[in-house]
């Protein structure tokens, strides 16, 4: 071993002689034993000065070439879909795919508030949607009253449902809760929307759009506002003590509980702010729809639902996003048209998935979507999230690091069933 | 009240006879949870990837119903072994709640290419076994020959089952469930074990699908939440087993096809839209909130 004279073998960093590294996942050279080091003493080495690396800012052309990328996106997001500033031609039916992706961005962060911060899963996600839908719906052309009540009541609906699911769940906890939402799922899609005065049975309910909304380009901008104000109460979410009490329960109830966190109340809290996401998620349907119909609330919204929050990566805002508008595109063919048109403008066969894979553009969301799913909690963990996370370190004025934002395995939580 | 205890007794019959669909389910769902930890909710997919074969077998490529039974049970124990290869292994130390996802994600895999690969046919029948079907005295419940031998294949499963646990290789797979690490000192392959589980509890399931298939018509997804609904159910009677013991998961089977079938009966249906979804809710969140351990499980198993 070492002896007086010789470096220590694990030499403590900031020992004079050795040059701090303010990585802390530092590897320590391996010193052999049996070769003899050069003595060294530290009186007479003067500590090498302590250089902390200036934070990166980049130059010009890198402030320039990133300014011009977020034009781009803010105008694929607010003006292309509306043909505003664009040279291309989107028709009606197109702006309203737009407008289904933000509205399924505003559910998804629905189900990420459950799944992502709290680790309980809800495999009914469609009841808590549907009861928002068919509540707006009726309050508008029932009750006469303007959209903007009959959104905010959805929403409160929205809340009181998910608090009531959320008071079963703290009894019946983990996998069985799953199976509890399983069964909520499908008792909200053929009893309490099978309540022909309220939804309109088989025929459905009219939900007119509110007043000056009544196009497809004003309505998008309404569901884009809608979403800002979602992702903001969403990131005030995880900025706050109930987030901070919301991730501590989720790696452990009981200790979170040792530290004082009340269990009960923030669990309500979850489920009070999906139920509201939910609501506002189900009412912008009804009015989207125009005429909504209870079939279209079927479990396998609610597998969408999950699917669009995995993939998009929990825990990660922008790739829940992402995902649930990747998951509306996929769904309405809208992406194949894309790809096709892509491809085609390249020169080639314009009917890729159909000629080449056989498979008809209607269905191309069906396989694709969960074999994605499945690809993400076998091999890419962190989801679409992860994916962007360099680009969006570069986009933000960093370095562009490959490995920005790797996670290892999709937690969800553990759970002692 | 006469016509209500008439109803009763058409449903008592009905549903026990439902409940088989059920109980095979729910077999193959307390096997894989015992090996694996996992809430399968590909189970029920296992018997509509085995329906839609058999079907495609006996009506698209014309062949006798006895091959076509085998190669839908053939399907369904060759989708239960890519499973557990492709992703429950890779899984194996994740999270619960991510398997749970993942197996949905087999189950949307496996609805996705349903739809694609039998798109011209959204409504499909396959015939039955045998077409026989006779009134049931003293309330005259229609039954079939082919709910009859459903009912006969689960209690061969069920005998089947039980001697196999008694053999060397159900020994072994016990050994494995209880202490895997252990097993593996006494020379027993955990690997094997586990594909021989999921093996057995596809074609559990693919049983299912493939005799419950001909009683009505069917379309993707039949055994998971279409016509032939058995996810739900089955996944009930697992809870009233405990999620533990098979002799419960036959009993609870039959136990939720009964129960279901109260929805069915007229003072129920006619004042609760959807009747059946809400008994099931219902039941299910009473059978958590009073006996969450489950009901049909010995008390000795527990310990």
């Amino acid at each position: 071993m070492s002896t007086t004279g010789h470096v220590p073998r694990h030499a403590a960093p900031g020992q004079p002689g050795q040059p701090q590294q303010p990585s802390d996942t530092q590897v320590l050279p391996v010193v052999d034993d049996t070769t003899t080091l050069p003595p060294v003493s530290p009186a007479t080495d003067a500590p090498p000065p302590v250089t902390e690396e200036p934070a990166f800012r980049p130059g010009h052309v890198g402030r320039a070439v990133r300014a011009a990328i977020w034009l781009v996106l803010a105008w694929a997001v607010l003006a292309m879909p509306t043909n505003l500033l664009s040279p291309f031609e989107i028709g009606v039916a197109d702006i309203d795919i737009a407008s289904r992706a933000v509205i399924f961005a505003i559910g998804g962060l629905s189900l990420h508030v459950l799944l992502g911060y709290c680790g309980q899963i809800s495999l009914g996600h469609q009841a808590f949607v549907g009861i928002g839908a068919f509540t707006s719906a009726y309050l508008v052309t029932d009750l006469g009253l303007s959209f903007w009540v009959a959104i905010g009541v959805a929403s409160l609906l929205g809340a009181v449902q998910a608090v009531l699911l959320g008071m079963v769940s703290l009894r019946v906890t983990g996998l069985y809760f799953a199976l509890v939402t399983l069964a909520y799922g499908a008792f909200a899609e053929s009893t309490l929307f099978g309540i022909t005065p309220l939804t309109g049975g088989e025929g459905g309910k009219p939900a007119p759009r509110p007043v000056g909304f009544e196009s497809a380009e004003h309505y998008y901008y309404l569901c884009l506002g809608f979403l800002v104000l979602v992702l903001w109460l969403d990131w005030r979410l995880t900025r706050s003590k109930a987030g901070r009490a919301m991730a501590a329960l989720r790696e452990n109830p009981r200790v979170a509980s040792a530290y004082g966190i009340d269990v009960r109340a923030f669990t309500l809290v979850a489920f009070a702010v999906s139920g509201v996401f939910a609501g506002i998620a189900g009412a912008l349907t009804a009015h989207h729809d125009e005429i909504i119909v209870k079939s279209s609330f079927d479990f396998r919204l609610a597998l969408t639902f999950v699917l669009m929050t995995v993939v998009g990566g929990l825990r990660n805002r922008v790739g829940v996003v992402i995902g649930s508008a990747f998951f509306a595109i996929l769904e309405e063919g809208a992406f194949v048209a894309l790809v096709e048109g892509a491809i085609g403008g390249l020169g080639f066969t314009p009917t890729f998935f159909d000629s080449a894979l056989g498979l008809p553009a209607e269905f191309v969301g069906l396989v694709v979507g969960p074999l994605l799913l499945l690809l993400t909690l076998t091999l890419y963990p962190g989801g679409i999230g992860q994916q962007i996370a360099p680009v969006r370190q570069w986009l933000t004025g960093g370095r562009f690091d490959r490995h920005a934002g790797q996670v290892r395995e999709v937690e969800v939580t553990d759970v002692r069933a | 009240m006469s016509q209500t205890v008439n109803e009763l007794g058409i449903a008592v019959v009905t549903g026990t006879l439902q409940g088989a669909v059920y109980a095979l389910v729910a077999l193959g769902i307390v096997l894989v949870y015992r090996a694996s930890g996992v809430f399968n909710f590909a189970q029920a997919e296992f018997g509509t990837t085995g329906l839609f074969a058999a079907y495609a077998a006996k009506e698209l490529w014309g062949w006798g119903y006895p091959a076509a039974l085998a190669f839908g049970v053939a399907a369904a124990v060759t989708m239960g072994l890519l499973t557990e290869r492709l992703v429950i292994h890779p899984l194996r130390n994740a999270p619960r709640v991510t398997l749970l996802v993942a197996t949905a994600g087999v189950a949307l895999t496996a609805i996705g290419v349903q739809f694609w690969q039998f798109n011209e046919t959204l409504v499909m029948t396959m015939p039955k076994i045998d077409d026989g079907f006779f009134l049931v005295p003293p309330f005259d419940a229609p039954v079939t020959v082919q709910q009859l031998i459903t009912f006969g294949v689960l209690i061969a499963a069920s005998v089947g089952l039980a001697l196999f646990f008694r053999s060397p290789s159900g020994l072994a797979i016990q050994a494995a469930q209880q202490e895997p690490t252990a097993a593996e000192l006494v020379g027993i392959s955990v690997r094997r074990v586990s594909m021989l589980t999921w093996a057995i509890a596809a074609l559990l399931g693919g049983l299912a699908g493939i005799l419950a298939g001909p009683n009505t018509t069917f379309s993707a997804a039949f055994l998971s939440f279409g016509g032939g609904a058995a996810l739900l159910p089955g996944f009930m009677a697992a809870v009233l087993a405990g999620m533990r013991s098979m002799p419960g998961a036959v009993l609870g089977g039959l136990s939720v096809g009964v129960v279901e079938q109260l929805g069915t009966l007229t003072i129920v249906s006619e004042n609760i839209p959807g009747a059946r979804a809400a008994v099931l809710f219902v039941f299910l969140l009473a059978v958590l909130l009073v006996a969450p351990t489950g009901v049909f499980v010995r008390k000795a198993a527990l310990a």
